[in-house]
C-alpha cells in the first residue's frame, strides 16, 4: 500500500511515517532531549530558522522561547546569531534558579555567565541546504514537538531502532498505521525489523489523531 | 510569634527551659533573628560541637500565616564544616507549626553531660524535655514512626539520624513534610552534627488548639496575599515550569550549556544526562502512580516537589531535587534515576546532606575507592556512613576531609563545603557569590531575586565586566533579606520579572506587622545581616584568602567551552565593598 495522503513534502528514501492516537504523541517526546535532526536552509538567522523555516509564530519566540544556545553558547539576540551546518540548537522556556535566570537571553544577570555567551565573529557563509541537530526542553517539548514531528525530524538507524524497541505495547496499541519507505508496516516487530542500518538517516514523521 | 525558648542541654541536674520575650531580636526572623544571634551569642573561636555553639532554630517573618510559601525554616549556629556562621534552610511543616505556637525561636545551648539523647515535646500547653535513649541510632523514618504511634499524625517534627548523633560535618536537620516524612531538610554546613552535640534526637511540635497568625491589618493583608497569589501563578516559571518538571528541569539546561559538573568537576557535559532531566523524571513518576507535582508544605502553590515510586509503585523517596540529581548523578557519572532516588532516601533517613554527600562521593571516585558511573558502589559508601564505619565517617565529614583523606587535588570546596550543581568556570557569575558567601560554596546565597529592580547597589549594566562584582553583591544582600521572611527562595523569579509581584511581598509584611517597610528598608535588613555574618567569620578568623575558588578552577580548562574561572582576586575582594 502506498503512503497515505496525511503526510506531505519531502521524503527521504528511508523514512518511517506513523498515524498515532493523540494519547500516545508523549512517547516521541524524549527524542527531542537529546536531540533530532532537520533539515533547514543554513547561513539565516537564527529568528528567520524558528519564525519562518520552523513556523514558530513570532509572539512565541519573542516571550515563550526564554532560554537559547547555539553550538552549547547563550544566545541573547537570535537575529545576530548564525545557523551554520552542523549546528545544535537547543530551546527552553525561562529556567528557575540564579543559572536558569542567567542563562535567559538579555536577562538582567547577562554578565554572570559572558564566558560562554554567543559572540559572532565570522561571517555566517551563503544560503544552502543543511541539517542541523534541535533539541527541545521542557514546556516547550508539548508545545513545539508535534508541529516538528509533522514536519519530519531525522534520527539516525540505530537511535531510531533503539527508540521503537523501547515503546510499550500501549504504544502499539495506539499506533493506528505505520508506513516504512511508503510501504505498510504490519507489525511492531516489523518496525524494529526494517529500520537497521546503524547509520543511514531516516526521516521520522508522526502525525496524531484523536 | 513573640517568645524566644532557650533549652540549657548542660544545665545542673539536667536540661533547663526558660521561655522570655524576642527582646533586642524584635523584628527579625529566619536568617536574620539566626545570624544575630549567633554573631551576638557565640564566641567565634568556640569548637563547634562544645558547649559553647548555640543552634537557633527560627521560622520566617511570615511562617504560620495564610501568606502563600512562607514556610522556610532557618538553622543558624557556628558551622562544623566550614567554621564560620552558619544558616541552613529548609521547606516541611516546622516552620508553619512552629510559628503558630509563637515561638521565633528555638535556641539549644549547652551541652550534656553524658551521653544521653533527648526528645523535646513543644505544644499549647508548654514544653516537655525527656531523656529517651531508645531512639539511639535510630535513621529519621523510623523515629518519625515512632513519634508518630506516640504523639500522633497532628505533629511536625525536627530530627537527626545517625549522621547527627555521630555528629559528621554532612548531617542535616530533617524536618516532615506534608506526610509527616522527614524529607525536607536543613542540609548544608553539618547542622545536625551541633543538633547531636546538645544531644537533642527530636523536636515534636503539635499546634493543635492554635490558629493561623492574624495579620495587624487584615483587608491589606488579604489585598497584599492576593497579588501575591496572582503573580506567582502567573509567572511561566513557579506557574508552570516548576510545577511541571520540579528542579531537575536544570539538568537538560545546564548541560546543554556545558556548566554541569560531571566527574567531579572534571568536564561540563554529561552523556547521560537526557536519562535523568526532570522531563524524564517526571514522566517516570507519574507512570509509576507517584507524583510529579506537590509541596513541601502547606501553603505552597509552587509544588515543585513530587513523590518518586519503585518499580512496583511503592513509595521510595520524595522527588529529588535538581542539586541531589547532579550530585549523585552526573558528578559521580551515574545515570540510573532508581539508584539516585534510593541513595537520596539514604541520605534522609541517615540525615545528609546531598549536595555534600555527592560531591564527597564524586571526591572518592577521583581517588579510585570506586569507578565513576558505579551506583551500586556509591550506595554501599552511603550504608557506611550510616553504619558508622571508619571509611563511613571519613566520608560524612565531608568533601574537604574526604579529599584530604585520599590526597585529592580536585577538590570543589569553598570553606571547606561542598560547591553545588553549577560550575563557575562556565557561570562565572556564580563562582563569585561561591567563593564571597559567609556560608562556603552555596547556590541559594546569592538568588536571582529582584536586584535589578531595587538597584541595591546602584544601576549595574549587565554588559560590563565589572557587573559581575555589583550584581553577586546585591543579589547576596537581597537574598539575605528574603531568607528572613521564611519565604520560599522560588518566589524569586515571579518578583524578578514582575515587580509588583515584589512589591506584594513587601506589603504583606507592612500590613502582618503594621509597618511601612520599603525596598530601601529591605537592602538595609539584608545589609544588616550580612554584616553580622562576616563580622563573625572574621573574628573566627577568616580572611579574604578564604573568599577564593580552589586553585584547579584556574587552572584546569572546562570542556566543553574550555573555560577557566577569570575573575581575578582583586575583584573578589570588592564584593563587600559597600
Amino acid at each position: 500500500m502506498n503512503r497515505p495522503p496525511f503526510f506531505i513534502g519531502e521524503t527521504m528514501e528511508h523514512a518511517l511515517e506513523m498515524i498515532v492516537d493523540k494519547r500516545s504523541l508523549h512517547y516521541f517526546f524524549s527524542l527531542f532531549q537529546k536531540g533530532v535532526g532537520i533539515k533547514i536552509s543554513t547561513g539565516g538567522n537564527l529568528r528567520d530558522l524558528l519564525t519562518l523555516t520552523l513556523k514558530i509564530p513570532s509572539d512565541y519566540v519573542e516571550n515563550r522561547i526564554q532560554t537559547i544556545f547555539l553550538d552549547g553558547k547563550a544566545v541573547d539576540n537570535p537575529e545576530e546569531a548564525f545557523v551554520r551546518e552542523g549546528s545544535t540548537l537547543a530551546l527552553s522556556a525561562a529556567m528557575p534558579g540564579l543559572v536558569g535566570a542567567t542563562l535567559r537571553r538579555s536577562g538582567a544577570f547577562s554578565s554572570l555567565r559572558r564566558a560562554i555567551t554567543l559572540s559572532e565573529e565570522e561571517e555566517p557563509g551563503p544560503k544552502k541546504e543543511g541539517r542541523i541537530i534541535l533539541k527541545l526542553f521542557n514546556l516547550l517539548v508539548p508545545e513545539l514537538a508535534p508541529s516538528l514531528l509533522i514536519r519530519g525530524v531525522l534520527l539516525k538507524g540505530n537511535e531510531l531502532n533503539k527508540f521503537l524497541e523501547g515503546l510499550p505495547d500501549l504504544f502499539w496499541g495506539d499506533c493506528r498505521e505505520a508506513f516504512y519507505m511508503g510501504r505498510r508496516v504490519e507489525s511492531p516487530f516489523q518496525a524494529t525489523d526494517l529500520v537497521v542500518e546503524r547509520d543511514t538517516l531516516t526521516l521520522l514523521k508522526v502525525v496524531s489523531g484523536r | 510569634m513573640d517568645k524566644i525558648l532557650r533549652i540549657n542541654l548542660g544545665a545542673e541536674g539536667g536540661p533547663k527551659f526558660s521561655t522570655g520575650p524576642v527582646g533586642e531580636y524584635a523584628g527579625l526572623g529566619g536568617r536574620a533573628l539566626t545570624s544575630a544571634v549567633v554573631a551576638k551569642e557565640v564566641p567565634p573561636t568556640c569548637h563547634p560541637l562544645g558547649a559553647d555553639n548555640k543552634l537557633i532554630i527560627a521560622p520566617g517573618l511570615l511562617s504560620g500565616t495564610t501568606a502563600a510559601m512562607s514556610g522556610r525554616l532557618s538553622v543558624g549556629c557556628k558551622s562544623p564544616l566550614t567554621g564560620g556562621i552558619k544558616e541552613a534552610n529548609a521547606g516541611g511543616q516546622a516552620s508553619q507549626v512552629l510559628a503558630r505556637l509563637g515561638y521565633a525561636a528555638i535556641i539549644l545551648e549547652g551541652k550534656p553531660r553524658e551521653g544521653t539523647l533527648y526528645k523535646i515535646f513543644i505544644n499549647k500547653d508548654g514544653i516537655k524535655i525527656e531523656a529517651d535513649n531508645s531512639l539511639k541510632g535510630l535513621p529519621n523514618y523510623d523515629l518519625i514512626e515512632k513519634m508518630k504511634a506516640q504523639y500522633g499524625d497532628k505533629i511536625a517534627c525536627l530530627s537527626i539520624g545517625p549522621a547527627g548523633e555521630m555528629k559528621l560535618g554532612a548531617a542535616s536537620i530533617a524536618c516532615t513534610d506534608m506526610e509527616l516524612r522527614p524529607t525536607r531538610h536543613a542540609g548544608r554546613g553539618g547542622v545536625g552534627a551541633v543538633m547531636g552535640s546538645k544531644g537533642v534526637k527530636v523536636i515534636i511540635l503539635d499546634d493543635t488548639g492554635k490558629t493561623m497568625r492574624s495579620p495587624k491589618e487584615v483587608e491589606r493583608f488579604k489585598e497584599a496575599q492576593k497579588a501575591w497569589v496572582k503573580g506567582l501563578q502567573s509567572h511561566p516559571v513557579t506557574g508552570q515550569g516548576l510545577p511541571a518538571y520540579g528542579t531537575n528541569v536544570l539538568t537538560n539546561i545546564l548541560n546543554e550549556a556545558g556548566g554541569y559538573p560531571t566527574y567531579n568537576f572534571k568536564q561540563g557535559r554529561f552523556d547521560g544526562a537526557a536519562k535523568i532531566s526532570g522531563e524524564t523524571q517526571a514522566e517516570l513518576e507519574t507512570s509509576r502512580g507517584g507524583l510529579a507535582t506537590h509541596g513541601c508544605h502547606r501553603g505552597c502553590i509552587i509544588r515543585c516537589s513530587g513523590t518518586y515510586n519503585d518499580k512496583d509503585g511503592h513509595f521510595l523517596t520524595k522527588q529529588p531535587e535538581y542539586e541531589t540529581v547532579w550530585a549523585h548523578g552526573g558528578n559521580c557519572g551515574i545515570d540510573d534515576l532508581d539508584a539516585i532516588a534510593q541513595i537520596d532516601f539514604l541520605d534522609d533517613n541517615y540525615g545528609l546532606d546531598t549536595i555534600e554527600m555527592g560531591a564527597t562521593i564524586g571526591v572518592a571516585m577521583e581517588a579510585g575507592l570506586l569507578k565513576f558511573g558505579d551506583a551500586q558502589g556509591a550506595i554501599g559508601l552511603i550504608k557506611e556512613v550510616g553504619q558508622g564505619t571508619p571509611l563511613g565517617r571519613i566520608l560524612g565529614s565531608g568533601a574537604a576531609v574526604t579529599g584530604r583523606v585520599f590526597g585529592v587535588e580536585r577538590v570543589p570546596v569553598v570553606k571547606g563545603q561542598a560547591m553545588p550543581a553549577y560550575d563557575p568556570r562556565a557561570v562565572q557569575g556564580i563562582g563569585v557569590t561561591y567563593a564571597t558567601t559567609t556560608q562556603g560554596a552555596d547556590h541559594t546565597a546569592g538568588y536571582a531575586v529582584t536586584a535589578n529592580i531595587m538597584n541595591v547597589g546602584g544601576q549595574v549594566d549587565p554588559l560590563k565586566p565589572e557587573g559581575q562584582i555589583d550584581l553577586s553583591r546585591n543579589l547576596q544582600i537581597v537574598t539575605a533579606a528574603v531568607d528572613s521572611t521564611g519565604m520560599c527562595l522560588f518566589v524569586a523569579f515571579a518578583t524578578l520579572d514582575q515587580p509588583e509581584t515584589f512589591q506584594a511581598l513587601i506589603d504583606m509584611i507592612n500590613a502582618f506587622y503594621g509597618l511601612n517597610l520599603t525596598a530601601d528598608d529591605v537592602v538595609a535588613l539584608g545589609k544588616s545581616v550580612l554584616k553580622n555574618e562576616r563580622d563573625f567569620n572574621t573574628r573566627a578568623g577568616f580572611t579574604s584568602k578564604d573568599d577564593r575558588l580552589p586553585e584547579f578552577f584556574q587552572k584546569e580548562k572546562l570542556e566543553p567551552h574550555k573555560v577557566t574561572f577569570q575573575v581575578k582576586d582583586e575583584e573578589l575582594d570588592q564584593v563587600f565593598n559597600w
